[in-house]
């Protein structure tokens, strides 16, 4: 019998082996495999267990935190976010069932304290009561100023852009339409799916913030681009004149370019950009050429994706240059914002910034801060030049047609800031119809104050959905706006505290 | 040193957990102490000869066990405490009760009828209880258990004392039916009649995990008393047909198969469980998440036949594998004994237990992780329930028993007699000097027959 007694021995350490092969098969050889199959939570499971830090604006709010769950729930911790819509944009959404996005996905490390220096900084917690060494953001976006902004668009479709010029911080960046965070986080994943979808099928994208990630066409704003590739080449100076005329007729057509609303414009530098003539700068282009234009814009960033510290931002553009030889007067229409040019609302703020920082384009950012869960700082964003698209003189001479349009020209009905605080600002209406369409435009207006001593720059820009939008201008509809925006920037002392916060600081919910 | 490993497993479960030493640790490792001592002593007292290595390694699958099961429900694991309690209780009563092995033989149809009374019990209307499907508990008021836990190792006892008594009778195979040698009928019935019994009981009660339990067992014991190969051969051919038979005939057969085969085709349905518990067997990679940092929560029936996944998800690779490695040694361990024994008798029933052991592991195990189709039985000495534990203890405190015999036949410790041989000699010497000569037959057949 003992043989078949050692035989049984042989078999059932066989079964055995079976079973030590296939467990090395699960934990060793398939881990990855498994951890990425749709249905396993495990790993978010584990996230949303360990505590996560808040994100908190410039002034103190804070914009997005957990709290302890229902009792009933999965895990331990779900994410709130008490500002609701507005800083949706820039905060994202952390969900269970539903992924993450924008600062909650891209900085979720900080957060979670996962960072090595928070790892290292955490070893002491090792001997002591708790084990949260989740991390901190602190924004450069404010959240009165946020509130600001949100108020001055009401419920028209656009974007504003706040930032600071010497920095590139950005200090109010809105969006319409947004969306509550705190619906894409609802722990009823049924709920919040919903809600996702329902946002998924709004044909206004509102998951999509208009500032930074989506472009449009920016009209006449475009002309500071122009003009400062056109000075930088040497194609144009201050005392280029051009004869004033009703239309221009481009080579290679037989349809003339008109300036805005039929006029006859012309003038010298100074005057053309004042009162936004169209030929001019269609001129201008032609005169640079397809490979100077191009180049000169391309200087600007354009066809770059902006460099901000946000996940999926979008690239301006200014179309597809192929065969442009052929087609003249489509380069001769993108020399003052029309046909393929789209820009980014952000990127016309940094143009703005630009031309006040004396050429130099800063990499704009949201985050000022990552804190440690102790609140020593891990890093703080510094400052970086993204680009030097003009030289300084080129700068000067347009700080001089910006403060000639807020004075004098297209933009002087309503950008003058109280406490007479100088400004400088460029206007855009970028007529979207073609011929015999309904009008339909966009409203834009880009400005810096104060001229002298640049501090903030400003963006405005109003999506032609509505008949008022497509029947104003830019001065007319986004001045107002980029005056209060100055205005509410100017208020705020300097050690952050705002004394006197324009029209109203509740989000209208 | 397996009582250490445990305590330090439950502070460092809590610790994950919660993130504290729990409160509890002192009454913890005092009750723990208190068991792992009881049963050492007990195995010291009463069974000085027998293995050394077989009571460590059930403590330590227990004290895994226990703290997953801490781990994963406090509610349980007080149960689970209480149960303790008693299966060491009755560990140490087995030892003392059955003093020699061969007292077990004498029992042999009681233990027959016994364990087919144990296997109908679930049957009966008001007591039997469906749990999950299978028919396999029985209710007595606030108390439930499963019968056939103990019927298992009744049947390894019968079969072990049947097959010591007739086994030349059986392996002479003067029958012949085609190509195959086989015993007479009459010698090699009760086996049958056992053996069908208690799977056609199985089957009917859906406990697809005990049938294939039993027909192992039966299998591996025929063959090993005969050392026959005709009995494997023919054992797995009657297998194959059968596993066929009932894949075709029996709905919730072909749904473990096709969940064993593609348990991702209905992910959130019947293959919730073996899916999730690869997710977590994954999650644990190596070294684990931690006790108390996963989630095996999401497991259901973690506490008792998943409870492999957990430790796997918790502990990782290098924890799967020292429970299975504890297996495996425990296998070892029971094979050694049936090795150095040369009572028949002792061989079978030790290879039986062993076997029931080593397969009611290889099943469970091989079921959560793909092995083989899932069928619920308990993963012994580590899952959450009473009975199981109850009978696992028993079982080994029985391969402790025929350890420490075949160490005292081999002369290694004196073969002291026992206080019941003593007490039976002492009655002899007093009746008369007649019966002396009597003596030595006397101690190995019933001192209750010889006081009668």
């Amino acid at each position: 019998m003992n043989r078949a007694i050692r035989q049984l021995a042989a078999a059932l350490i066989a079964l055995y082996v079976m079973l030590f092969a296939a467990l090395n098969f699960w934990q060793v050889n398939r881990t990855e495999e498994l951890a990425s199959e749709p249905g396993n939570t495990r790993a978010l499971i584990r996230q949303f267990d360990t505590p996560r830090g808040p994100i908190i604006t410039a002034d103190g709010v804070v914009a997005a935190r957990s709290v302890q769950a229902p009792g009933d729930s999965d895990v331990k911790f779900v994410r709130t976010y008490p500002t609701g819509d507005l800083f949706a944009h820039l905060t994202g959404y952390y969900t269970f069932g539903l992924g993450a996005s924008q600062l909650e996905r891209t900085k979720s490390g900080v957060l979670t304290g996962d960072t090595f220096t928070q790892q290292i900084r955490a070893l002491d917690n090792l001997f002591g009561q708790t084990n949260d060494n989740s991390g901190e953001l602190r924004l450069t976006v404010r959240e009165d100023m946020q509130a600001v902004a949100k108020f001055l668009l009401g419920p028209r479709e656009g974007s504003i852009v706040l930032m600071e010029i010497d920095t590139g911080a950005v200090v109010a960046m809105w969006s319409y339409p947004s969306f509550d965070p705190n619906r894409v986080a609802d722990p009823d994943y049924d709920a919040a799916f919903d809600y996702v979808t329902e946002l998924q099928a709004d044909e206004r994208d509102p998951l999509l913030a208009n500032a930074y990630q989506q472009r449009y066409m920016p009209g006449s704003t475009f002309k500071v681009l122009t003009t400062g590739a056109a000075l930088d080449a040497g194609v144009i100076d201050l005392e280029s004149f051009w004869e004033p005329e009703r239309e221009f007729l481009p080579p290679q057509t037989s349809d003339p370019i008109q300036n805005y609303a039929n006029s006859v414009c012309g003038g010298d530098l100074t005057e053309v950009f004042r009162r936004s003539c169209n030929t001019p700068f269609a001129r201008t282009a032609l005169e640079l050429g397809p490979e100077r234009f191009e180049d000169g814009i391309e200087r600007w960033g354009v066809g770059d994706e902006i460099p901000i510290d946000l996940p999926r931002a979008a690239t301006s553009t200014v179309g597809d240059f192929d065969d442009i030889d052929e087609q003249l007067p489509l380069l001769a229409i993108r020399g003052f914002g029309q046909n393929d040019d789209q820009m980014v609302p952000l990127h016309m703020a940094m143009v703005a910034a630009t031309v006040a920082n004396d050429g130099v384009m800063m990499e704009p950012f949201v985050v000022d801060a990552e804190l440690d869960h102790d609140g020593r700082v891990i890093s703080r964003t510094q400052p970086e030049v993204w680009k030097r698209p003009i030289s300084r003189r080129t700068a000067g001479i347009l700080q001089d047609l910006m403060v000639e349009v807020a004075e004098r020209g297209t933009a002087s009905c309503c950008i003058a800031l109280d406490d007479g605080i100088s400004v400088a600002a460029k206007t855009g209406t970028a007529q979207l119809d073609g011929p015999g369409e309904p009008e339909r435009s966009h409203a834009w207006i880009i400005a810096y104050a104060p001229a002298e001593d640049p501090k903030y720059a400003v963006a405005v820009m109003l999506k032609g959905t509505t008949a008022e939008i497509s029947a104003g201008t830019g001065g007319r509809l986004a001045g107002p706006i980029a005056k209060s925006m100055l205005d509410a920037a100017f208020d705020i002392e300097p050690d952050g505290v705002d004394v006197d916060v324009a029209p109203t600081t509740e989000p209208s919910e | 040193m397996a009582g250490l490993i445990t305590a330090v497993a439950y502070t460092l479960a809590s610790l994950g957990a919660n993130s504290e030493i729990p409160a509890r640790i002192g009454p913890f490792l005092g009750v723990l102490l208190l068991l792992v001592g009881a049963a050492h002593l007990g195995v010291r007292l009463l069974a000085r000869g027998a293995d050394g290595t077989m009571l460590p390694l059930a403590v330590l699958l227990h004290g895994i066990g226990y703290v997953m099961i801490t781990r994963l429900d406090e509610r349980l694991a007080s149960l689970q405490t209480l149960w303790s309690f008693v299966a060491i209780a009755a560990f140490v009563a087995t030892l003392f009760l059955v003093q020699r092995p061969t007292d077990l033989a004498r029992y042999k149809w009681t233990l027959f009828f016994g364990g087919a009374f144990l296997l109908l019990l679930p049957m009966v209307p008001v007591l039997g209880v469906d749990i999950n499907g299978a028919r396999i508990w029985v209710q007595l008021g606030p108390l439930s258990f499963q019968p056939g836990e103990f019927a298992k190792i009744a049947l390894a006892i019968f079969f072990a004392a049947y097959l010591a008594e007739r086994r030349e009778l059986i392996a002479a195979s003067t029958w012949k039916v085609g190509p195959f040698r086989l015993p007479e009928i009459q010698y090699i019935a009760p086996i049958l009649v056992a053996w069908s019994f208690s799977v056609l009981v199985m089957v009917g009660e859906r406990d697809l995990g005990s049938s294939l339990l039993f027909f192992t067992l039966f299998v591996v014991m025929m063959w090993v008393a005969t050392e026959r190969v005709s009995y494997l051969v023919i054992g797995f051919v009657l297998f194959g047909a059968a596993a066929f038979v009932s894949w075709r005939l029996f709905d919730h057969v072909q749904t473990r198969v096709d969940i064993w085969l593609d348990p991702w085709e209905d992910e959130y349905g019947k293959g919730f469980q073996i899916v999730q518990a690869l997710y977590g067997i994954g999650d644990g990679g190596i070294v684990g998440t931690g006790l108390g940092r996963g989630s095996p929560d999401k497991v259901p029936e973690a506490q008792n036949d998943f409870i492999f996944a957990a430790i796997g998800e918790e502990m990782g690779l290098v924890g799967a594998t020292t429970v299975l490695m504890a297996y495996l040694l425990l296998i070892g361990a029971g094979l050694r004994t049936a090795l150095r024994t040369d009572r028949t008798f002792d061989k079978l029933l030790a290879t039986g237990l062993t076997t029931i052991l080593g397969m009611q592991a290889f099943i469970i195990v091989g079921g959560v992780i793909k092995v083989v189709p899932l069928t619920g039985i308990t993963l012994p000495f580590v899952s959450y329930g009473g009975s199981s534990l109850l009978s696992n203890y028993i079982a080994l405190a029985i391969l402790l028993r025929l350890s420490d015999t075949s160490a005292r036949r081999l002369g290694e410790l004196p073969d002291d007699p026992t206080p019941r041989e003593r007490w039976a000699a002492w009655r002899l010497r007093r009746s008369g000097p007649a019966a002396s000569d009597h003596e030595q037959e006397a101690d190995d057949r019933s001192p209750v027959e010889v006081a009668s």
